[in-house]
């Protein structure tokens, strides 16, 4: 399809160009109880192709793109016409001129895991094999399951000498579990491994059917008011996301974000931990070709690094980084006993807890909470948080048990002061 | 005018129909879904434009084997390839459940019904985006865009965009022969303001089934999204607490769609994952209330003429004065409940499964005016702007938030605003507790809807002005 792609644009005389060609195959597994429902597998492959025209107006040098998919089935002359009219398209996009990235070319990069000698289906019955082996119980049991096994090929061409290649084979999926000991409830769970973990999605779906069993057991919603608030899992990540995406040179460039290196990005008047997280490279390339390494974002509450793509990194006139989608964090001051000592709120699952990094605002409904009083740990369901990261940034304090998952490495938990609490009798 | 239908799957048919010819050779049912699809995305801030056109041409093979059911999803073939797909299903695709976990089993299915239908239709359209241009296009999203961040200068952005998609889909099975062609466009302002770190923002959407007939109605709202961007800046945090609260279209429609239609999806009656399945015929909202979800039940995005396993569209009434009557269905949910299927197997494409997913849901229009509804309040919000929901069929939580709660006192607005809003509390007793419903309904399409955190697709929900007592954080 590169053959074919690379005439069309010589023929419609585009001299400017990224061709990100991927193939995709994934063998799927749904499982409804202890019943496989449904199995899939696909295979596709297709072609993103950016043009780019260069263009003055009124004495601004503009560099407009436009993107257009392209697929194998599509005859010289659909794609010569699909092409032609991106670029024309191009010639309305005034974004401010800036050079492509300049890369080279180099070998094909196999992302070796212990995914790489396995089949997909090996990987999909795998993991099945893991999720199921703690299904055991008959009033707290695996309510229903999706699995997905993927190998993802990626190969990035451009005008500007980029020619790199990389596959990778990745396992995803989600889980309910449902617990029917006194009050019928579930909890939704996801995961996602570049290697081969089993253990891990095992120690997942035990924690998660404690978690349901406990929800079963929580009838009422905290009152409400301000806590002591403790977060743990996936809510660690989405919440430190919010300095990640602040650290963006799309939000930096157009002062979306206020964010600039050396700066405090907890604010100065911090009074737990300071925030320390690195960006984790979980690709070789980005889409644009420029290779991804580990970087250090935040050190001890001071921004190191502003990361993004080409365009913006040449507006703001530094390094561009690639896009990271990963992090990670070392591990915090207190252990979970030291942080539980004194009374807290724990949410453990929320329905959908939502990070606004525009307004600083995190919160959502409560799932599941434990509310320690001083002298009692008590389940508690219903009602919502309210926080706001402007204000709670001055008190974080990490936990020094750590959690690894595909896109975060780092504390399991973190606490923090005075998080407005919609609950009872308000 | 009536939108075309494709080139490509009127070549690509005889190939398709030897796919299936074959495939019926070796299993007792077999349907193919082909989908040609354009989707065109156009965007304008002030940094950064862009313009990027997505054509998904593909397929999804459905077999069942006696007991049960499999896919295989690619986007390429030839008469070439036909015995390589039927190899691929038998060799790789059906020994997937050779191996399953202990105590785990494939469960058994009846075979799909197959009545005979042919059928073709296509939607209607004023301006096709494509004659109309991206020259035009993007100028007029450069003029809202513009207009947007002159309207102040506390305004920091307005970013101004526009979709529109045409599809073309083919369902053949070995009685069926369906074809439909669809066009949507929809558009949206977001206009940005700061004040020290925090930047707020505010967001109005634009939809319609057909062109780009929509850009006027965009080009009328860029003030009003401005101004409550700055207005916005002024917010308080809310006082949680239970109110009497208003609730425009909007807010309904998030109401509808998140708090209760997700509850009836019948995939999840079948998991036992939806309160919903021990509620039909029972009371489950005001009598004030009557609910419908269906891609025939409004002309909007949703609306089609089949769903994506060749069962034709309807209009299902969900909810008839406050009592639950039906839920909605695919066509492996219904036959597993032994229902009907209501047309709502729905895929994010044909590289997706399909699930049971909503379409148009919205509440019926009622007698109350507007005015009325905020002068019977002595203390309460008016609620504006949806902005993010999340299901819970199980246990019928709600999580819904909101941007703009405007403050009511001795029925008038004070101007005074709240924001960001959470919603919470049981579905049913905020439905219960509806008392008065306004006599238009507005319904809204720009957004998309997920089926937990994935399976996007195309919905529009919305209703009339609703006055209902909600638990507010």
């Amino acid at each position: 399809m590169t053959d074919q792609i690379l005439a069309a644009l010589a023929k419609c005389g585009i001299d400017d160009y990224y061709i990100n060609l991927a193939q995709d195959r994934s063998a799927q597994l749904f499982f409804i109880k202890k019943s496989l429902d449904m199995k899939r597998t696909t295979n596709e492959t297709s072609a993103t192709v950016t043009v780019f025209k260069t263009f003055e107006e009124d004495g601004q040098k503009y560099r407009g793109a436009s993107t257009v998919k392209v697929q194998e089935s599509m005859t010289p002359q659909e794609l010569e016409t699909m092409l032609a009219d991106a670029y024309y398209a191009a010639g309305f996009v005034k974004n401010k001129y800036y050079e492509l990235y300049h890369g080279t070319k180099e070998a094909m990069t196999e992302v070796k895991s212990g995914l790489t000698d396995k089949t997909l289906a090996q990987i999909a019955q795998g993991y099945a094999e893991a999720l199921f082996a703690e299904d055991t119980q008959e009033k707290v049991f695996i309510n229903s399951a999706e699995i997905f096994a993927y190998e993802h090929t990626e190969h990035i061409i451009s005008s500007s000498g980029v020619d790199v290649a990389y596959s990778r084979k990745s396992a995803q999926g989600e889980f309910v579990v449902q617990c029917i000991d006194g009050q019928d409830v579930e909890t939704y769970q996801s995961f996602a491994y570049n290697d081969w973990n089993p253990e891990a999605l095992r120690a997942k779906a035990k924690s998660t059917i404690e978690m349901t069993y406990a929800r079963a057991k929580a009838k009422s919603a905290p009152a409400a008011g301000n806590y002591r608030l403790i977060l743990s899992g996936d809510y660690v990540s989405e919440l430190l996301g919010y300095y990640s995406d602040r650290a963006e040179s799309y939000m930096i460039y157009p002062k979306y974000s206020t964010f600039s290196v050396g700066c405090d990005v907890q604010g100065t008047e911090v009074t737990g931990d300071m925030v320390n997280l690195t960006l984790k490279a979980d690709v070789p390339y980005s889409s644009e070709g420029i290779p991804m390494k580990d970087r250090e974002l935040v050190r001890d509450g001071k921004l190191q690094l502003i990361h993004g793509g080409n365009r913006f990194a040449q507006y703001l006139g530094i390094e561009p980084t690639g896009n990271y989608n990963s992090m990670k964090m070392p591990a915090g001051s207190v252990t979970l006993a030291e942080m539980k000592a004194a009374p807290y709120l724990e949410v453990v699952n929320f329905s959908d807890f939502q990070m606004d990094t525009f307004t600083g605002h995190f919160g959502g409904e409560i799932r599941l909470a434990f509310l320690y009083d001083g002298e009692k740990v008590i389940p508690v369901t219903g009602g919502s948080v309210n926080g706001n990261i402007f204000e709670a940034q001055k008190t974080f304090v990490f936990s020094k048990e750590l959690q690894q998952e595909e896109r975060f490495e780092g504390p399991k938990s973190v606490c923090m002061d005075g998080v407005s609490v919609a609950g009872m009798n308000a | 005018m009536k939108v075309n239908s494709s080139e490509y799957l009127r070549k690509v048919k005889p190939v398709l129909v030897k796919l299936r010819d074959r495939l019926l050779q070796e299993y007792p049912y077999a349907s193919i879904l082909a989908q040609d699809s354009v989707t065109k995305n156009y965007s304008v801030s002030k940094t950064s434009s862009g313009i990027s056109m997505k054509p998904e041409r593909g397929f999804v093979v459905k077999v069942f084997d006696g007991s049960s059911y499999a896919e295989y999803s690619f986007n390429e073939i030839s008469e070439d390839t036909i015995e390589e797909i039927a190899v691929h299903i038998r060799e790789d695709l059906m020994p997937l459940s050779d191996k399953l976990p202990e105590g785990v089993k494939k469960s058994c299915y009846a075979m799909l019904a197959d009545e005979p239908m042919v059928f073709s239709d296509s939607t209607d359209y004023e301006i096709d985006p494509k004659e109309y241009g991206d020259e035009s296009i993007m100028g007029e999203l450069t003029k809202l865009s513009e207009a947007g961040r002159a309207y102040s200068d506390k305004i920091l952005d307005c970013r101004a965009f526009a979709s529109y998609q045409k599809y073309s889909k083919l369902f053949l099975s070995k009685n069926r022969d369906m074809e439909q062609n669809v066009l949507w466009t929809c558009g949206g302002i977001v206009a940005m303001a700061t004040r020290g770190e925090e930047v707020k923002d505010s967001y109005r959407g634009f939809s319609n089934l057909g062109g780009v007939e929509i850009l006027k109605e965009m080009s009328d709202n860029v003030n009003k999204v401005a101004q409550t961007a700055l207005d916005l800046l002024e917010s308080e945090p809310m006082v949680p607490g239970e109110y009497d609260c208003i609730c425009e279209p909007g807010v309904t429609g998030m109401i509808v769609h998140e708090a209760f239609g997700h509850g009836v999806e019948m995939d999840m009656f079948v998991k036992d994952r939806a309160l919903a399945k021990q509620f039909v015929g029972k009371q489950v909202a005001s009598e004030l209330v009557n609910m419908h979800d269906g891609a025939l039940a409004a002309r909007e995005v949703a609306s089609y003429f089949f769903d994506d396993e060749g069962v034709l569209a309807q209009d299902t009434l969900v909810i008839d004065h406050g009592i639950l009557k039906a839920g909605i269905s695919d066509a492996q949910s219904a036959m597993h409940l032994g229902t009907q299927p209501t047309g709502n197997g729905r895929r994010e494409s044909y590289s997706r499964k399909a699930y049971t997913r909503m379409t148009n849901t919205f509440f019926e229009a009622g007698k109350d005016k507007v005015e009325d509804m905020i002068a019977s309040i002595s203390y309460g919000f008016l609620l504006e702007e949806a902005s993010s929901g999340m299901e819970d069929p199980k246990n019928w939580g709600i999580q819904c938030m909101v941007s703009i709660a405007r403050e009511i006192k001795d029925g008038k607005l004070t101007g005074r605003i709240c924001s960001p809003i959470v919603l919470t509390g049981y579905v049913p007793d905020l439905l219960k507790s509806i008392s008065m419903v306004s006599d238009e309904v507005k319904l809204g399409g720009s957004g998309m809807c997920g089926k937990g955190y994935k399976e996007w697709v195309k919905v529009s929900d919305g209703g009339p002005y609703i006055k209902a007592r909600i638990r507010l954080g």
